[in-house]
């Protein structure tokens, strides 16, 4: 292995110094620029307003406009594998690769349809035992006792590690013979499972390694939430005779919401989309029985090079989430106070 | 105030523009190497290859100055993605080391530049044929090699075993001699045979032995009886004599002989070094062997062999390419080769370097040679991606004990038909 000399530390610092000076130049030209037409020429009011958000505005078409902008150009392509340089564009491929994503399966054995029904318990289980574990953990939490920082510290670890590391490591816990999940379940007398040969136990292998990692983020959140909650309301309700059932019920929770409603559909987008837990303990296996939607779709793209098919792949599921946030929004309510306020 | 303002703006402005003109002035080229070999294991000189690549490099800008390099390593898989998502965008590595089977997606993509306008048909020429072969598509040839083999060979402990089986019928029956319960908890601790189960390029040869081959040029050649058959037996290595672990993948595999737990184990030349080091050397007596034949068919299985490979962006402009021909002539030069094998145990694919003592005298490395021969060059064209994708689950069901292998194997065909049909949309 190459020694980290400071050779290599040096030359590593300057990449990131040089980097550093020309996104300042280009944020100094930016404002100048801005500067002069904003409060020179147009005279603007809210002149100052604009020219803080400009470069946060520059950096956001960069990163996310223009490749947005490029994958709807794909899914109106034909590019794949025999065309990578010179495809063509027009409506009829993305009309051809839109019909491809319900008509033909995504990967061999698996249709659009099946894959979205697996996606979508994925997504289900995995959020609601990501809300109720964190709920719960937060709820202990929440109370004066002893070592809490320690507990708090403990609870954070699996959210601390980096995921790929996490993921690897529960990979060979999952190993038949030789694996922590086996022993444990032989020494309590039950049979050992072939975690990585059968697609369904494969499948709640990488829901439990993934409910493991998500729990800390909700808990973290959660325990944000309740501690903002006054005690005052805990006091008159006690005052009333209310249950502890009755406080959570009417207190807790409803104070609750505008914290768990983005942690929620934060919670589902990153579920539906999340590639890592996947690709690195299953890789989408045995039998595809492992793969979601934005797996099957990294296979169709990256082995497969079926790049416009892909593209429009995306935007499929884009839209997907796009349609559940607004009505999840809708019926949750839970950005009202940020309006309104 | 407003005027500090303007002259900082100028000030920064000039600044700007000149740290670019100053690169420029010192007439430098940096040729970035892409690799596909990691910091992973050490060879015998106690230097990783990727360790070894960055000294010939070092080496190199001694005798050309001014001439430097960036060696990038990447896993085999992401080589081939982000190499593709930057020769698209028209930037990229000035050189590629990576397998012989990108040469096919690379070069239906457009984006290396055939051999042939680099280097003459007489330094081509010196390569064995078989390395030569293995990149030729459309008559021409999109890599050159750095080193022949990378197959799959019968590796055993002969703290184990005294000598390797001679056909199936013997694999079966020692591997069930050798498959024990040592410590008597109801389940083995040492097994026979250990290899990657569940991976298609570690079925391969066995598919070779009973008569088939994935494909038949461009045509899949996966629903036959040779498949049938060769799936069956895999499966009844695991259900029926169970003298392979019930699951068993490449570090299980690995980490079972190296500790002394398994008795054979069918692993590529890449790992040869790695069972030589001292640590390993006190639980294991390293022998090597043909994987052996089957008796059914009388036939040595035929690992797929391949290579590992320079490939030329078609990007790269003629006088970084004059460089880079110089700086591969000296990597594949026989010095070069010949080191790549003492330290790592690479064949060299110099026609010359394959004579040579070192080659000739060495029990494990004349072994492995000896496998390669009966080995088969793996399908460089892209539609083994589709054979391969198609294989894959289906024998996962297979050695789950899902699956016939009659439906497995029509399975297999089917799919990879509707693959290649996709991926020629």
């Amino acid at each position: 292995m190459l020694p980290l000399t400071w050779d290599i530390m040096v030359q590593g610092l300057s990449e990131v110094v040089k980097l550093v000076l020309l996104v300042a130049t280009v944020v100094i030209i930016l404002e100048a620029l801005a500067y002069l037409i904003l409060v020179k020429w147009l005279k603007l009011k809210n002149a100052l307003a604009f020219m803080l958000i400009l470069p946060a505005l520059v950096g956001v078409a960069i990163l996310i406009l223009y490749p947005f902008g490029f994958n709807i150009y794909l899914a109106f392509s034909n590019m794949s594998m025999y065309r990578f340089k010179e495809f063509s564009v027009g409506l009829k491929y993305g009309i051809g690769n839109l019909l491809d994503v319900f008509r033909v399966p995504v990967l061999q054995r698996v249709t659009f349809f099946q894959l979205f029904l697996r996606t979508f318990l994925w997504t289900v289980i995995n959020v609601v035992f990501h809300v109720l574990g964190g709920l719960f953990l937060a709820i202990l939490l929440n109370r004066p006792m002893r070592g809490k920082a320690i507990y708090r510290t403990l609870l954070v670890v699996p959210w601390a590690i980096p995921q790929v590391i996490a993921a690897l490591a529960w990979k060979c816990e999952f190993h038949y013979q030789y694996g922590f999940v086996n022993i444990l379940l032989e020494k309590l007398g039950f049979q050992s499972v072939q975690w990585m040969s059968d697609p369904f136990w494969a499948f709640v292998a990488v829901v439990i390694v993934n409910i493991w990692l998500g729990i800390p983020f909700m808990m973290v959140t959660i325990l944000g939430g309740l501690q903002s909650i006054s005690p005052d309301y805990y006091d008159a309700a006690q005052i009333d005779g209310a249950s502890g059932w009755q406080q959570f019920r009417f207190i807790t929770l409803p104070l609750l919401n505008p914290i768990l409603t983005p942690a929620i559909i934060l919670g589902v987008i990153w579920t539906f989309n999340n590639f890592n837990v996947i690709y690195l303990v299953t890789g989408g296996g045995p039998m595809e029985g492992t793969d979601i939607l934005v797996t099957s779709l990294y296979k169709a793209v990256f082995e497969f090079y079926r790049y416009g098919f892909g593209a429009a792949y995306s935007l499929v599921i884009f839209l997907f989430l796009l349609v559940f946030s607004m009505i999840y929004l809708r019926i949750s309510g839970g950005f009202k106070g940020a309006w309104e306020a | 105030m407003k005027r500090v303002f303007v002259r900082m703006l100028v000030s920064m402005l000039l600044l700007a523009m000149i740290v670019p003109l100053s690169a420029f002035a010192q007439k430098k080229m940096t040729i970035t190497l892409w690799t596909k070999e990691g910091e992973g294991e050490e060879g015998l000189g106690g230097e990783t290859i990727y360790g070894e690549i960055v000294n010939l490099t070092k080496k190199f800008s001694q005798t050309h100055p001014g001439v430097e390099f960036e060696v990038v390593s990447y896993g085999v898989e992401d080589l081939r993605q982000n190499f593709q998502s930057a020769a698209f965008a028209g930037a990229g590595p000035d050189l590629l080391w990576t397998v012989s089977d990108h040469a096919g997606p690379f070069e239906a993509m457009k984006l290396i530049k055939p051999v042939d306008e680099v280097f003459d048909k007489a330094y081509i020429d010196k390569f064995v044929k078989p390395g030569i072969e293995a990149v030729e598509l459309g008559g021409k040839v999109w890599g050159v090699p750095l080193n022949v083999g990378n197959h799959l060979m019968l590796i055993y402990n002969k703290n184990l075993i005294a000598n390797p089986p001679k056909d199936t019928d013997e694999l079966i029956k020692v591997g069930m001699e050798l498959t024990k319960d040592l410590d008597g908890d109801g389940k083995p601790d040492q097994y026979g045979l250990v290899y990657n189960l569940n991976e298609p390029f570690f079925f391969a040869p066995w598919l070779g032995g009973f008569g088939g081959w994935p494909l038949d040029g461009t045509e899949p050649t996966l629903n036959t009886p040779a498949m049938v058959n060769a799936l069956q037996f895999v499966q009844d290595l695991k259900f029926k004599h169970k003298i392979v672990p019930m699951e068993c993948d490449y570090d299980a595999a690995d980490s079972l002989f190296k500790e002394g737990k398994a008795a054979m184990i069918v692993n590529g030349d890449w790992s040869l070094s790695s069972y030589l080091t001292d640590e390993v050397k006190k639980k294991v007596d390293l022998g090597i062997a043909r994987i052996p034949k089957v008796t059914e068919t009388g036939l040595w299985p035929s690992p797929m062999t391949s290579g590992i490979y320079f490939m030329f962006p078609e990007y790269v402009s003629d006088d970084k390419i004059e460089v880079i021909k110089d700086f591969v002539e000296y990597v594949c030069s026989e010095e070069v080769q010949l080191m790549f094998l003492e330290a790592h145990m690479r064949l060299p694919a110099l026609e010359e370097a394959l004579t040579n003592p070192l080659v000739t005298n060495d029990p494990i490395i004349k072994g492995s040679s000896d496998q390669m021969v009966v080995g088969k060059p793996m399908p460089t064209v892209p539609e083994m991606r589709a054979a391969w994708d198609a294989i894959r689950p289906n024998q996962e069901a297979v050695m789950a004990g899902k699956a016939k292998p009659e439906d497995a194997a029509k399975a297999m065909q089917e799919a990879c038909e509707n693959l290649i049909r996709e991926m020629k949309k």
